[in-house]
């Protein structure tokens, strides 16, 4: 009987079981040995990149766990917008499509590491310090790499951290906001969607509110829940 | 015989029949380690680089230029400094005249026809290979086994004759797994993958319609007139809304469930997805390829959501 759903992505690993209650554990991705043990394979449905290497008893990918985790929280679900650590997954509920981004990082988690690693900040660190600029400024470069040059010669330039983080999560945002088609209900999930500076330049492009279910980064993991218990009757 | 590169659909009724043996180009790509130096598509780009170090040997190229892909004109004219080319334009407006007219240069390049007969081979070799596409249809052999002689239609391999002996062997051997599957057309160019519809059939999908192979069987002629009046109607060189028709018909008759639209990483034909999409309505995954070789995994997570999704339906 599958009792757990798991998400090992290519950051970080998650488990989630609903016995009676929520509960659930996150760690590194290179650690998802540890959130298993003692659990027998035939009580897990999988998900993420690492779904069919890990003990599992059903598996499906990230695109259909989404739909089902999100179900939990928010009634008819729109568009689903998965921003993993080195992919975003756009979903279109509606037509049963979906996008993903291919050939570069930028719209990825990934992005703000690399830029959180070079201000020597924790990615969780971000939001805060979004809301403490004053000013934003217009990040050209679509590339992550070329978009760090970009912001080292504004900060040059004399324009404070507080402001650069801002932007860059306005730069983020845009990118994203290229993938989303127009809808009236847009959840956004995954790790990064904890990050409110992310949510508030997406509300601002989109000029529309966007959902966030709580805990969104293990909302893939709760879909493989639901997706496995459902495949199993 | 001489060896004459061919660089996409370049009538091998001619070919065959002015002496030469039609060879694709592309189908060396989707297993070849080549990394090109400069490229923005990695197809023309590998046979360019195959061509220029000799590790190609031609006596001869005919490129596929008007109508078709701009890659392969640039890329073409480099080639061309090594080995006598040809630009091939088709009509965008489907002006046989116009066609008839290119196939005649094309025959004057090549040193004219001296073996017209052979066209009535090619012509019977194309229309077994169209009862095989049929099969494909039908189930009753693999997405891979039918691509695998479907893409030949350009060349046959460069012996019609024994390229025929070929297809009456091939075993009709599946069926039911076959049947439960979601059935998808493959449209826009080939995969760049080797693996591409072995990966699609594991993952749930039976490819029961490939587009540029499907044009490369389906016209022929037994003589320059009859080729003329055929290739004119080459969908990837008409305009979009003409092809996009044609496709409508060819897909409803296959009883399509979806579309996998494959496009290369910086080619023009991207720009066609959105328009594919709102004209074809079909749920759609769009795939971006660089490099061959085989399906790379974020491309395999791609091919497997899609399935689960088709499931919702």
């Amino acid at each position: 009987m599958i009792r757990y759903g798991v998400d090992v992505g290519s950051t970080t690993a998650k488990i989630v079981s609903l016995t009676p209650e929520l509960t659930y554990r996150v760690t590194e991705s290179r650690n998802w040995e540890t959130l298993l043990e003692g659990i027998p394979a035939n009580e897990i449905a999988s998900t993420g990149y690492f779904r069919h290497k890990i003990p599992h008893k059903i598996a499906a990918t990230e695109i259909t766990t989404a739909i089902y985790g999100v179900k939990e929280y928010l009634n008819d679900p729109e568009v689903i917008v998965d921003i993993g650590g080195q992919d975003t997954k756009v979903t279109d509920v509606r037509r049963n499509n979906f996008i993903v981004n291919d050939k570069c990082s930028a719209g990825t988690g990934a992005f703000l590491e690399f830029i959180a690693h070079y201000f020597g900040l924790k990615v969780t660190d971000l939001s805060k310090i979004h809301h403490k600029a004053a000013h934003t400024i217009n990040i050209n470069h679509t590339c992550s790499v070329f978009a760090l040059s970009e912001v080292v010669s504004h900060l040059v330039d004399g324009h404070t951290i507080e402001d650069l983080i801002a932007s860059i999560h306005q730069a983020f945002a845009e990118r994203i906001a290229q993938m989303i088609p127009e809808a009236e209900k847009i959840v956004l999930i995954g790790g990064t969607a904890q990050n409110r500076g992310i949510t508030i330049s997406l509300e601002e492009i989109l000029k529309q509110e966007i959902h966030t279910p709580p805990n969104p980064q293990i909302i893939n993991a709760l879909g493989a829940l639901r997706y496995g218990e459902e495949k199993e009757e | 015989m001489k060896m004459l590169g061919i660089t996409a659909l370049v009538p091998p009724e001619i070919v065959f029949a002015c002496g030469f043996k039609p060879f694709d180009l592309n189908n060396i790509v989707p297993t070849s380690t080549t990394r090109p130096k400069n490229k923005l598509c990695a197809w023309t780009a590998i046979w360019r680089e195959q061509i220029m170090s000799g590790e190609l040997d031609l006596d001869s190229l005919v490129v596929v230029a008007g109508g078709d892909c701009h890659n392969a004109l640039v890329d073409g004219q480099r080639a061309a400094e090594k080995i006598p080319a040809f630009y091939l334009f088709y009509p965008f407006d489907g002006n046989k005249e116009y066609l008839k007219s290119q196939f005649e240069r094309l025959s004057l390049f090549l040193g004219g026809i001296i073996d017209p007969g052979i066209m009535k081979t090619v012509k019977s070799v194309k229309e077994n290979l169209m009862k095989l596409d049929q099969l494909r249809s039908q189930g009753v052999i693999s997405s891979e086994l039918g691509f695998q002689y479907l893409i030949s239609g350009c060349d046959l391999q460069g012996d019609p004759t024994a390229f025929k002996e070929e297809l009456s062997r091939i075993p009709r051997e599946r069926g039911g797994d076959l049947a439960s599957m979601h059935r998808v057309a493959l449209i826009g160019v080939p995969p760049i993958h080797h693996d591409f519809h072995r990966e699609a059939e594991r993952l749930g999908l039976h490819i029961v319609f490939d587009e540029m192979p499907f044009e490369f069987i389906r016209h022929t002629g037994k003589n320059i007139n009859e080729l003329a009046e055929s290739y004119a109607d080459y969908t990837f060189a008409r305009d979009l809304k003409y092809r996009f028709d044609f496709l409508k018909e060819e897909l409803g008759k296959r009883r399509i469930d979806a579309i996998i639209h494959c496009t290369q990483f910086a080619c023009h034909h991207v720009l066609e997805d959105g328009m594919l999409r709102e004209h074809l309505q079909y749920p759609t995954l769009t795939v971006h390829s660089d490099l061959p070789g085989p399906v790379p995994e974020q491309l395999k997570l791609r091919i497997e959501a899609f399935s689960e999704l088709l499931w919702r339906k």
